[in-house]
């Protein structure tokens, strides 16, 4: 909301400078974005009379004047075709600057001196409407009357200078967006007294009438517009508007457009209160309802486009058709012409939420509907269109008739609330006295009587006690809040076992050398199929209503593409050794919990990407086995998992707690890395930090250090390649028994004469007794044992 | 046998101080001590020394064997340092050579920041709660005082999924669902990752990292908020960071504050980083809305409460001088080993 200080000068005194006057405002919760200060970046422009104009000698498009500036006669160049000797124009001397860093200065055009421009009402960044007679590409032609004031300062005649203040406004205080709104923020955070020029429209009275010139109103959807009141102007005389008025217009950001438009929108802009002026004789019937559009019901509106509307929007119609969207835009069929001879003025209050949805749904977001959707005062409708006739006859815009049609059926209510002063000063950790609480409160005009608030009509915002104390902080001053620390019970600050778990997790993984990635939840339908991701994950996928981009369509049921997409990113950047994790999540819609208003599942996933030298497979498995003992995971089995589409179907792992999965591992399915683009071999690792944390047991217990000595036996024994050394140690394990220490596998060795896909795998057993040294025969019985199984089960062959 | 044994001791002596190696020096104690050595067969010849002679030869014998047996200790200890002093000259090395080492890897910086952030309220004696990303619209909006039609809840803003699921466009529900399950005192920060409808550019994601925090008990004031707020930015910071408040508006608190802090990177006298105004807008804060506390379950007669949030990605660029926010969520291997 643009306001300018000058207008803001018409509510109240103010004896700072603009900048200051802004550092206030925004202290006392108008926040200003920026001050304008017009007319300062126009330097050394200055009235000139033009004496003579003469042809230039080289050029058929120019011609050569001689101009009085006052102290001396300039010669200037110019194009301008719309000059003739005598008259008055601005000069932008030599040295001037104009609007936009435009800087003039004396030089030659074709081969004659010029010392000096004339300046256009573009050039000096003015509103032409401001201006009437004067053309758009020309010079701009001054009052004969200036011819005393040659030489003076344009900016000085023109009254160009005007400071112009940007509020940003909160939602809570459409009353703000007016510039009587912040004329009384102004008055109260400078500690003047609020001025109210409009004392008058607030003690009017007007009769109300069913009818006036035929007009008629009906509500029919009290429930979506509160308020509807109707004047009356006959005899209308479309013109311009007065200076003033265009000039404050302007500084608010509003074109001009004619005297009746113009007084809707400067009502609109001092009080807040969106206007409409019609064509009485647009209104079929002379009969307006306000009710709820019919489905597919059509209308243009002023911008002529057509828009369609169904139930959910309130339309303002005749007997025959919709005129208005309610709150957003006046229809085509009923603009004022230039020939209208009585104009209805409208002023009305809807509800603001339904007003907000049908601006958005038919794309057209207005200073109208903008301020109906932050909810209107009723009241205030009322003061609005009294104003709005009463410019009429400021203006002599028309005659108006007495009397007003108001249908007013659903009243606004009086907020009355209990001042609890203690309550406040302990809300806002103050010492304010009530009577402190009591004076700020009634500048505000929220009027305290026996401990009883009751908001004026224009603070729809103030319902309960908090927004006393909001309004009471304002004006205390927030820079003069303490700063204390809480009293109340210890509480424990204490990470939780997830959280714990987490740390340990990224501990270890940094101490691995990886680093941490953070990815987007969100990727597309070509993402999942790139890493071959199951039908059956794919389907747990949830589709974004509203995305950015078909790129960000779905939330991720697995993490998986995203750190592909990273490394694959950073191999196209040729980065060699990229080692990479990510603590994030997946979204998975398994049961339909979406569509039932449910919280879908989001586990905690841990996923690790690698590529580079002295990377494989069993570098990742170590990785991944650390994390499970920094999580205290004591228990899992390793299986090798052939089916994932996304791994090498020969390279990857699952580690299941019981049948569980808690992690899959393995190097990247090649298919996927070609779909990538990733010409190395790839490892990724998923773990279930969710999971982890369920089967997390950090119960470490000592456990006594042996006294016995250990027998160490070396075997190598030789098998079919298919063996998975887990079978090997299963069967090692089963036949050893508790004695069994530890079976250290020391070299796998592959070799021709071994035989055809054969290995040899070596083990260093040691074994143990806790309770008494063991002696050569027990071991050797075991080890006779152990090997007698392995040939049986395995089929394996002792090496020798 | 006396001028025997006196001329052993003569020869011994000399010929073990003028040894030159421990080679030799064995030789000597062979020559000498050993099972033929010179004082042995002396001692053998006993047998021919008259018996009152006897004693006396035998303690001659015997100082004379003590005497050599340190002598050439001493030798042999002299020989061996001069051995470990040239083993360990030998073994010098070159002590700036390249380490032989697993290099650490990095936590991001976005991890840094709340890390640094929940450090600080773990301090004082805050807990870290964690809620769904895709969340229920009543938890994001409705039981945080904005309703249905309320502007914030606009398509432009939030991501949907159906009208009751959102993504959720703030950590705020996790305070909504804390405070449903636990009674005051409650004193909690929620990190994590929000959603907003932002196109991706230097300044804009459309998922990024708050943490906001809450307090509920009796008697917690806006004060309280300062007070808390100051000292979080005092340590997260720098110890001279000057905190101020602004009226602000937010649908969740009431009174509400934007809150600045004195420029971290100039200390306030203005520069690039805080546009020259020697403040920078840091977060959004207020005491909870009544009627928060209440849909909530709480009785906002006898609790109040404060809330502040704020975004991660804004002081980690901030602090480290990352000028780009896409920088954060590209994870270029160059750009991550810096932290």
């Amino acid at each position: 909301m643009k306001a300018s200080r000058e207008w803001l000068e018409e509510y109240s005194d103010i004896d700072v400078d603009t900048i200051k006057l802004g550092d206030i405002l925004t202290m006392t919760g108008s926040k200003v974005e920026t001050i304008e200060q017009k007319g300062n970046d126009i330097k050394n422009v200055v009235v000139g009379k033009i004496l003579e104009i003469k042809k230039h000698p080289d050029a058929d498009k120019l011609v050569v004047t001689k101009v009085d500036v006052g102290t001396e006669k300039l010669q200037i160049v110019t194009g301008a075709d719309n000059i003739k000797e005598g008259d008055i124009v601005p000069i932008a001397k030599d040295g001037a600057e104009l609007p936009g860093g435009v800087k003039i200065k004396t030089g030659k055009l074709r081969g004659i001196d010029s010392c000096g421009m004339m300046c256009s009402v573009g050039e000096l960044d003015l509103d032409i409407n401001q201006y009437p007679g004067q053309i758009e590409h020309g010079i701009m032609i001054l009052d004969k009357s200036l011819e005393k004031d040659l030489g003076k300062d344009i900016v000085d005649i023109l009254e160009l200078k005007e400071d112009i203040i940007d509020f940003e406004i909160t939602p809570n205080r459409p009353d703000c967006l007016s510039i009587e709104g912040l004329g009384r923020e102004t008055a109260v955070s400078l500690g003047k007294k609020f001025k109210n020029p409009r004392k008058n429209i607030d003690e009017l009275k007007v009769e109300d009438k069913k009818e006036i010139e035929g007009l008629k109103v009906d509500i029919t959807a009290p429930d979506l517009c509160y308020r509807y009141i109707a004047r009356v102007v006959k005899n209308v005389k479309i013109g311009p508007s007065p200076k003033w008025m265009i000039k404050r217009l302007n500084a608010c950001g509003v074109r001009s457009i004619n005297n009746i438009v113009d007084i809707t929108n400067y009502v609109m802009l001092e009080m807040g209160q969106p206007m409409h002026a019609f064509d009485i004789n647009s209104i079929d019937g002379k009969h307006i309802t306000v009710r709820r559009a019919k489905n597919n019901e059509k209308i243009t509106t002023l911008d002529e486009q057509e828009r369609i509307l169904d139930e959910n929007d309130l339309v303002i119609a005749d007997d025959k058709k919709a005129v208005a969207i309610a709150g957003v835009m006046g229809g085509l069929n009923s603009e004022i012409e230039n020939d209208t001879e009585t104009v209805v003025f409208e002023s009305a209050v809807f509800y603001g939420g339904a007003v907000r949805k049908t601006a958005k749904k038919v794309g057209l977001r207005t200073e109208a509907s903008s301020r109906f959707e932050k909810g209107l005062s009723p009241e205030n409708a009322l003061r609005a269109v009294n104003r709005a006739v009463e410019l009429v006859e400021i203006l002599k815009a028309g005659e108006v008739i007495d009397g007003k049609v108001d249908v007013y059926p659903t009243k606004q209510k009086v907020n009355k609330i209990k001042l609890d002063a203690d309550r406040i000063n302990s809300l806002l950790g103050t010492n304010i006295s009530k009577e402190e609480m009591i004076d700020i409160l009634n500048k505000l005009e929220i009027k305290v009587e026996d401990d009883i608030a009751t908001a004026p009509y224009f603070r729809l915002d103030i319902e309960q006690l908090a927004d006393l104390s909001e309004e009471v902080l304002r004006f205390y001053g927030y820079d003069k809040l303490e700063s204390t620390l809480i009293k109340c019970d210890t509480t424990l600050g204490l990470r939780n076992k997830e959280q714990k778990l987490e740390q340990n997790i990224k501990e270890v993984l940094v101490n691995s050398g990886l680093s941490e990635i953070y990815t987007y939840g969100f990727l597309s339908e070509k993402d999942l199929e790139k890493s071959n991701i199951s039908n059956e994950l794919k389907k747990t996928a949830i589709t974004i209503k509203n995305p950015l981009s078909d790129e960000y369509k779905l939330m991720r049921p697995s993490t998986i593409p995203s750190m592909l997409q990273i490394l694959a990113n950073n191999a196209n950047k040729k980065n060699q050794n990229v080692k990479l994790f990510d603590i994030s999540r997946n979204y998975k819609n398994i049961n339909g919990e979406v569509e039932k208003g449910e919280v879908p599942l989001q586990e905690n996933i841990l996923t690790i990407g690698m590529y580079g030298d002295n990377i494989d497979f069993y570098i990742l498995k170590g990785i991944v086995e650390n994390v499970l003992e920094a999580t205290y995971i004591n228990r899992y089995d390793v299986e090798k998992e052939t089916n994932n589409k996304s791994y090498h179907p020969g390279r990857c792992a699952n580690i299941k707690v019981g049948k569980d999965i808690i992690a899959t591992l393995g190097e990247v399915h090649p298919i996927v890395l070609n779909n990538y683009d990733i010409e190395k071999r790839v490892y990724l690792a998923e773990i279930n930090i969710t999971k982890l944390e369920k089967y997390s047991r950090n119960n470490k217990k000592y456990v006594e250090v042996p006294k016995f000595p250990a027998v160490e036996r070396d075997i190598a024994i030789i098998v079919d390649e298919k063996i998975e050394v887990a079978q090997i140690e299963k069967v090692i394990m089963k036949k050893a028994k508790k004695l069994l220490e530890q079976a250290k596998l020391f070299d796998i060795y592959r070799n021709e004469k071994l035989g055809e896909n054969k290995k040899s795998v070596a083990y260093s057993l040691i074994f143990r007794d806790k309770k008494k040294t063991l002696s050569d025969e027990e071991v050797n019985i075991m080890m006779e044992n152990i090997i007698a199984e392995l040939e049986k089960t395995l089929g394996a062959e002792l090496r020798k | 046998m006396k001028d025997k044994i006196a001329e052993i001791k003569k020869n011994s002596i000399e010929e073990i101080t003028n040894c030159k190696n421990l080679k030799d020096l064995n030789e000597l104690r062979v020559k000498y001590l050993g099972k033929k050595g010179e004082l042995t067969i002396i001692l053998r010849g006993m047998g021919t020394v008259s018996p009152e002679e006897r004693p006396i030869i035998g303690s001659l014998v015997n100082e004379l064997r003590e005497e050599i047996v340190n002598l050439i200790q001493e030798k042999e200890k002299e020989f061996k340092n001069q051995e470990l002093l040239k083993r360990l000259e030998s073994e010098s090395i070159d002590v700036t050579e390249p380490s032989k080492k697993v290099d650490l890897g990095t936590l991001h910086p976005i991890t840094r920041t709340i890390e640094e952030v929940e450090e600080i309220f773990l301090g004082m004696g805050y807990q870290i709660a964690d809620g769904p990303e895709v969340e229920k619209a009543i938890y994001n909006f409705d039981k945080l005082n904005t309703p249905p039609d309320h502007p914030a809840r606009d398509v432009q803003d939030t991501f949907y999924i159906t009208d009751d699921i959102v993504l959720r466009s703030q950590t705020s529900p996790v305070q909504a669902r804390v405070m449903e399950n636990q009674k005051p005192p409650i004193k909690i920060i929620c990190p994590g990752a929000v959603y907003r409808s932002d196109s991706v550019d230097a300044t804009h994601s459309p998922v990024f990292h708050q943490v906001e925090g809450l307090v509920v008990d009796k008697n917690i004031s806006m004060a309280d908020l300062k007070g808390t707020l100051e000292m979080f930015a005092q340590k997260c910071l720098g110890e001279n960071t000057k905190i101020r408040f602004r009226p602000h508006h937010f649908p969740f608190t009431e009174p509400s504050a934007e809150a600045d802090v004195s420029c971290f990177v100039c200390g306030g006298k203005g520069c690039r980083v805080c546009k020259g105004e020697g403040w920078i807008e840091l977060l959004g804060c207020g005491e909870v809305h009544p009627n928060v506390l209440k849909n909530c379950g709480i009785d906002p007669e006898v609790y109040s409460g404060f809330a502040f949030g704020f975004g991660v990605e804004r002081i980690a660029m901030a602090k480290y001088g990352i000028e780009d926010m896409r920088l954060l969520f590209e994870n270029d291997i160059r750009f991550l080993k810096q932290f």
